[in-house]
């Protein structure tokens, strides 16, 4: 799991770094817009959102149970990057995976003078509002992390890198950054950063149908261990008839490619498992080279309830009308 | 001493250090000239590692990882992060987890991606108990101190909400028996 935050001053060309690095290396970009338009919205009314685009000190309001929205935000952010390879502009980044194995923190900064002509050129400001625009913004980020994390945002002890733009291209910064996640060997170990695309499409649960709520669950709790997953992969046929022709077949609910395992899941009472115990009796010895384990129901609910899920009755009752609707 | 829920012992004091003995040879053969680095995982695993590494005699490095499930916030379910990291840089190393149970498997798959992405030398699994039964994964285990059924254990730092670390067996625990004493 590979994650990069970015820390940048309004025209640095901190934005476009972290835009050109995402697309290079395949990781998602995960900006302060999207967290708040997408991520705050389940979590903030129309009033808590508008005080959060205002309000550094309002990312301290509590929103339940001794969580404030800072810490929404944080939990969101390290449990979303940690699932896919990520660059994340700004939002206290730097601090917020300080210590994490497979993060690397960067500062992108620029003289005012040159930011300035930047903003100049691609907003057609006048020198006057440049000068406002740059004092305005770097109040505002220095305000956001003093408040939330009490510390120096232009600190660069906080920093893994810091690359200053006046004499560098993007170009020439994303090659810096990739250089440097390369040599650090927890990120380029990581799946996600050598092969961003196959873990990307791994994780992307919104292209992918479960055919029953509790595979959704299941891959959610192999989510929770950064264990990666692909949904039924494989269809190992098990029965023939005389011509030839596949009678039976199964398709196991997941593989887990690191430990060469398949998973089969099932939820349904015993008296409905005959079929499927069959089936997997039969892959295991036609196919001795596979590793293939069932999950049954009671397993698989003491699963949920260690990780806090409680959707029992749901996965119950969508197992009552399959039965329904079979017979 | 309050021992409401303890039941059978499975594995006496006596036989849990036989086995660490015969488990601290064997390993001890194995990665000589290695120079190991033991990854012990807390809490349940203090005992075990204090007393393994004491029939070692070969020098070999220990260090302590700790991990949490926390809960999430929009998620009915948490992610799981490190609490406490290693000190030891691993690069280039011999690495043998240390564990006192393994039951799914989640969490050593887990430890176990974590650890290779830092490019060891090699790693290797040593779980004091294997219970085969509720493993989600195929994760190869170099040494196993003992098979264990499908039941609730506890003693020799395997807790049950943070109890019974301390009992220098390790027992059969009922759950239920506990819940209903302290309702």
């Amino acid at each position: 799991m590979a994650i990069i935050t970015i820390s940048r001053l309004d025209g640095s060309l901190g934005y476009e770094i972290a835009e050109q690095l995402s697309q290079k290396l395949n990781m998602r970009l995960i900006l302060r817009d999207t967290v708040i338009s997408d991520w705050m919205a389940e979590a903030a009314n129309g009033y808590q959102l508008h005080m959060l685009a205002e309000s550094p000190k309002f990312y301290l309001t509590n929103i339940s149970d001794g969580v404030s929205f800072k810490d929404y935000i944080e939990a969101r952010l390290i449990e979303e990057a940690e699932k896919v390879p990520s660059v994340i502009v700004g939002m206290g980044g730097q601090i917020i995976f300080a210590n994490h194995p497979n993060a690397i923190r960067i500062r992108i900064i620029a003289s005012d003078h040159i930011r300035k002509e930047r903003l100049k050129s691609k907003y057609g400001f006048g020198e006057a509002e440049a000068e406002k625009l740059i004092l305005q913004s770097d109040k505002k980020h220095k305000k956001y992390i003093q408040t939330l994390y009490g510390i120096d945002w232009s600190d660069t002890k906080n920093f893994d890198m810091v690359l200053n733009t006046d004499n560098l291209s993007v170009n020439q910064c994303v090659d810096m950054i990739t250089v440097l996640a390369a040599s650090k060997d927890s990120l380029t170990a990581s799946p996600g950063f050598e092969e961003a695309g196959r873990s990307a499409f791994a994780y992307d649960r919104k292209n992918i149908m479960f055919k029953h709520p509790a595979e959704e669950e299941f891959a959610t709790i192999l989510d929770m261990y950064g264990i990666e997953w692909e949904y039924e992969p494989r269809t190992f046929p098990v029965q023939w008839d005389a011509e030839g022709n596949v009678k039976m077949a199964i398709s196991p609910d997941f593989y887990l490619a690191k430990f060469d395992t398949y998973i089969e899941i099932t939820t349904m009472d015993q008296k409905y498992v005959t079929t499927k115990n069959k089936k997997v009796k039969r892959l295991r010895e036609l196919y001795p080279d596979i590793n293939i384990n069932i999950v049954y129901k009671k397993d698989f609910h003491s699963l949920l309830k260690r990780f806090g899920f409680s959707g029992e009755d749901e996965i119950d009752e969508f197992n009552r009308s399959e039965n329904n609707s079979v017979q | 001493m309050n021992l409401t829920g303890v039941k059978t012992i499975l594995f006496s004091e006596e036989a849990i250090q036989k086995r660490v003995r015969e488990l601290g040879r064997q390993i001890s053969d194995d990665y000589r000239d290695k120079h190991p680095i033991l990854i012990s995982v807390l809490k349940g695993t203090m005992y075990f590692v204090a007393d393994l590494t004491r029939q070692m005699d070969i020098p070999v490095n220990i260090d302590f990882m700790s991990i949490g499930v926390y809960p999430g916030i929009s998620r009915k379910t948490g992610i799981v992060r490190i609490n406490k990291d290693l000190d030891i840089n691993i690069t280039g190393r011999h690495v043998l987890m240390i564990e006192d149970i393994i039951n799914t498997g989640l969490t050593m798959g887990y430890l176990v991606q974590n650890m290779e992405a830092r490019k060891p030398a090699s790693i290797k699994v040593c779980t004091l108990l294997n219970n085969p039964f509720k493993r989600l994964m195929n994760i190869p285990l170099a040494y196993v101190g003992f098979q264990v059924p499908d039941i609730y254990l506890v003693g020799y730092g395997i807790d049950y909400n943070q109890e019974y670390r301390h009992l220098p067996y390790i027992a059969e625990f009922d759950e239920d028996e506990y819940k209903n004493e302290q309702a």
